[in-house]
């Protein structure tokens, strides 16, 4: 809960920048802000909308609502999910302190676009950057997290075809988190290195570095578009039956329709952001195509809300007008759409108000009511009482008209250029958005009806019936604490006590143990003050580097640097003392992963979104090389046989690890610890001549000031290969923290889940290599 | 995975490295284009060793390959569209 309450206080300052926005626009001709504060507003709105208020508020529900709907006590690592939300503040923190640095925030858009974007000078929009990069991060390891809780923590009896609605659309969102997000890092990772290293992704004007930075970003910028609206729908799905009284029209029909479609589609519509780049014609027609089928699942799923809602008898409460309010945005926003994917049409449309006014359509229509649908609905679960129904109708009411005179008078400013800070009086511009900003203030003003609902409930509201819309799922047959204390809970492991949920569904287990194990497990976990210093060390020290150079600089990266690596040190040594021991693994509703650990499952999870992570970086490395008329031949630069050789000691360290594996499966600890030392030297090798490799590079001029395209080579083989080296001692220190649980004797041959693990990750870095050797050495 | 396999699959990695270098040195002037179709084949049959072997993604449920397959498929959409439209 604590992301959520997190994510309203993002929320609340994304609306002021909106605010102070409408305020300027709203006479032409006005002064109110200067284009120096407005350009920041709108980038910052953008991105803390986008990123600190609409994905978390949606995931701070899903932490609370998805375990208590799949029958498990907590998500699957708790202290991950520690980590993932002081992540996701520091983010935060970093973003909103950029507006106070010397020169101010980001204020190139919320989608960056380079090269516009690398030429704002100022530590400000490296510091978001930077805070993006932390929420990425954030976001990563929380899809892990959810995955694996999903699919493995279900009580038994919780089979796929019984999972709740909104748990399977957390689900797809988590998946198109974990393959997107990834690229985001590596865009704004690429892009911060341009800013503090003074690498040359964005910079050299050879490359079309624009093309690169679209793709990336839009490759990311797509899905997430989705991850933004998905929840939504996943709570109108759960919810409508609910209050039309009979199921959900085609419920499989949307599940196979997301799944299989929207999904993979996702992935594939990139481009319809990019039509007046100047990318081939075809190329334009076959994403224009893409982007219209994929509005075709989208059409079945509001078609199947209608029909639910045509056919059955609809009760008319809070949260079922908020629904109704979303699938009507919804319809307007996707026709909107449907206009923006053709070629054609977006020629005229493009950067204009009507963009705008279909994003916000779908963004805040559809995707904010369906979110206060959820919040009225599951209060009570949350809190043991009643919202205020006659407050909640108002609030609607409110919401809805005051949305609509805000955004539909943009649908006729489609010839008024968005992003510009004062207009002059032409035509109807004036009064079209003299309308939208009064709307603004009565939308925003509305809000404050859903902040006093919300504490009337929690502190006065009639406690409410333990299952007051009828519902089916597992997430009403616990109970929640009733008279929650002045005091907010502060954390998820607030989660009321295990009443008895899990095997609900199949036989009844005794309450007293479940809540024992409960309170032992997760809530001791949570305590740790481990992910909150790591977290912060990671700030302070990516504060440090968006101001490099410096003293204050260097001094907060030392300090963030050192804050971090204690730690960690901490985290090994609780673990090494079992402080944390986790329980054991109960039997569940597994199919179709049955057999698989969850800590394995997490690591595939992990490398899947690795996967992505250096896929994105090599895709740019590849795009430079195809982009460049001219490029230095490798072999001109690099050491060829050196790196053949190092290879072969990569690759050998690989065969040594599997035969530390083959040795701890045979129960033999000695000679496992005779491999996890060759293969830790072997590595450790490989990291050596790494080293004396950029030695050589460096004093031999291959720096990233070299004249071009020498620089260009540079900034991705340092970069890139920097990347990898990274992962390799990451997996040393792991080695050291093995190798000395080994030596405690903690291995056995029953038990050593921990080595089969770091296996796949050393292998997979080993796979990294068989690309980046031939790819940065050879071609 | 037997003992006997993991040699084996180390020894493709050496050779294919090997290779990949000779072809290299054979090719780049050449046939350049060849040279780097024939060292992708090489590079991405090290990479498939080393995942259904010392990854054991053969003994796995199918399910678990999708976490391996689905990051593929979407990342070779990026790098076509990508190249595409350098025109
Ligand atoms: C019904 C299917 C949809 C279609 C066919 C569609 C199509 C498009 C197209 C073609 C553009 C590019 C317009 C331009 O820049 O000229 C666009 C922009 C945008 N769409 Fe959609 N869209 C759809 C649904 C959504 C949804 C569901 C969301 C979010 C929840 C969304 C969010 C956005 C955003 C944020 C932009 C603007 C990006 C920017 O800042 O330039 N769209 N849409
Ligand atoms: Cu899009």
């Amino acid at each position: 809960m604590l992301y959520f309450f997190t994510s309203l206080y993002f929320g609340i300052i994304g609306a002021i920048l909106a605010l102070l926005m409408r305020v300027q626009l709203s006479v032409p001709n006005n002064f109110f802000l200067s284009a120096y504060y407005y350009d920041q507003a709108v980038t910052m709105h953008g991105l803390i909308m986008i990123f600190w208020f609409l994905s978390p508020i949606a995931i701070g529900l899903a932490n609370y609502f998805v375990p208590l709907q799949i029958g498990a006590k907590d998500l699957a690592f708790p202290r991950l999910n520690a980590m993932s939300y002081w992540l996701y503040l520091s983010g935060g923190i970093m973003a909103v302190l950029s507006f106070f640095v010397p020169g101010g925030s980001a204020d190139a858009g919320w989608t960056n676009y380079q090269p516009l974007a690398v030429l704002t000078p100022g530590s400000g929009t490296t510091l978001v950057y930077l805070g993006l990069v932390l929420l990425a991060a954030s976001i990563t390891l929380g899809s892990i997290n959810f995955v694996v809780s999903i699919i493995w923590l279900r009580a038994p009896g919780m089979s796929l075809d019984k999972l709740p609605m909104f748990t399977w659309f957390i689900l797809f969102t988590i998946i198109a988190m974990l393959f997107a997000f990834p690229t985001l890092i590596a865009a704004f990772a690429l892009a911060s290195s341009d800013r503090i290293l003074g690498t040359v992704f964005f910079t050299s004007t050879q490359i079309q570095p624009s093309i690169l930075w679209d793709n990336l970003f839009w490759f990311f910028g797509h899905p997430e578009v989705y991850i933004v609206l998905l929840p939504g729908f996943g709570i109108i799905a759960n919810i409508v039956p609910q209050f039309t009284g009979r199921p959900l029209a085609a419920k499989n029909a949307i599940l196979v329709a997301t799944a299989l479609v929207v999904l993979p589609l996702s992935f594939g519509v990139w481009m319809h952001h990019m039509f007046l780049t100047g990318i081939p014609v075809d190329l334009q027609g076959a994403f224009s195509i893409a982007t219209i089928a994929i509005s075709i699942p989208f059409d079945v799923i509001t078609l199947s809300f209608v029909e639910s809602m045509i056919r059955g008898r609809v009760k008319l409460l809070t949260p079922m007008l908020f629904v109704l309010g979303a699938v009507v945005l919804f319809i307007i926003g996707g026709i909107t759409g449907v206009f923006l994917s053709s070629p054609v049409l977006d020629r005229v449309f493009r950067g204009s108000y009507f963009v705008v006014a279909h994003f916000h359509y779908v963004m805040v229509g559809a995707a904010i009511f369906s979110i206060f649908a959820g919040i009225y609905y599951w209060i009570p679960r949350f809190t043991g009482r009643m919202y205020n129904e006659r407050l909640g109708k108002i609030h609607f009411v409110i919401s809805f008209i005051g949305f609509n005179v805000l955004y539909f008078p943009m649908n006729f400013l489609f010839d008024m250029p968005r992003r510009i800070f004062t207009y002059p009086n032409i035509g109807n511009w004036a009064l079209l958005n003299g309308i939208a900003s009064v709307g603004a203030f009565i939308f925003a003003g509305a809000q404050t009806l859903l902040a006093a609902n919300l504490l009337y409930t929690w502190f006065r509201g009639p406690p409410s019936p333990p299952n007051p819309w009828g519902s089916p799922d597992l997430e009403w047959k616990s109970q929640p604490v009733l008279t929650p204390s002045p005091t907010a809970p502060t954390d998820t492991s607030e989660s009321p006590p295990a009443g008895g949920w899990i095997g609900q569904l199949a036989t009844p287990a005794s309450p007293a143990t479940e809540t024992h194990a409960a309170g032992a497990e997760h809530g001791e976990a949570h305590y740790s003050s481990r992910p909150i210093q790591l977290s912060f060390g990671a700030m302070i020290f990516l504060m440090g580097a968006a101001f490099y150079p410096g003293i204050l600089a260097i001094g907060l990266m030392v300090i963030g640097g050192a804050l971090f690596a204690v730690a960690l040190g901490g985290w090994a040594r609780d673990d090494l003392r079992h402080k944390f021991a986790p329980p054991p693994e109960e039997e569940g509703d597994r199919w179709p992963f049955q057999g698989v650990s969850k800590m394995k499952l997490g690591m595939w999870v992990f490398l899947s979104s690795e996967i992505v992570l250096f896929g994105s970086f090599l895709a740019a490395y590849i795009f430079i090389r195809g982009a460049a008329v001219t490029f230095p031949a490798p072999g001109s630069i690099h050491d060829i046989p050196l790196g053949t050789l190092n290879t072969i000691i990569l690759a050998t360290s690989g065969l040594t690890m599997f035969l530390a594996i083959q040795a701890i499966r045979q129960g033999d600890r000695r000679r496992l610890m005779q491999w996890m030392s060759v293969t830790f030297m072997l590595g450790s090798t490989f990291m050596g001549i790494k080293i004396s490799e950029w030695v050589n590079l460096g004093s031999s001029g291959f720096t990233l000031s070299a004249p071009y395209p020498f620089n260009l080579a540079a900034s991705a083989y340092y970069i890139i290969v920097g990347l990898h080296g990274a992962h390799v001692t990451a997996g040393l220190i792991m080695m050291v923290y093995l190798m000395k649980k080994t030596k405690d004797g903690e291995y056995t041959k029953e038990s050593h889940e921990a080595i089969e693990n770091f296996g796949l990750y050393w292998a997979f870095i080993d796979i990294v290599w068989c690309f980046i050797f031939p790819l940065f050495y050879l071609l | 995975m037997r003992t006997s396999v993991a040699f084996g699959v180390w020894a493709y990695m050496v050779i294919a490295v090997l290779t990949e270098v000779e072809i290299y040195y054979m090719l780049r002037t050449a046939n350049y284009d060849l040279m780097t179709a024939a060292v992708s084949v090489l590079a991405t049959s090290q990479a498939t060793a080393i995942v259904v072997f010392n990854m054991q993604l053969k003994d796995e449920p199918g399910a678990i390959r999708l976490f391996a397959l689905i990051p593929i498929m979407f990342l070779s959409a990026l790098l076509i569209a990508e190249l595409a439209s350098l025109g």
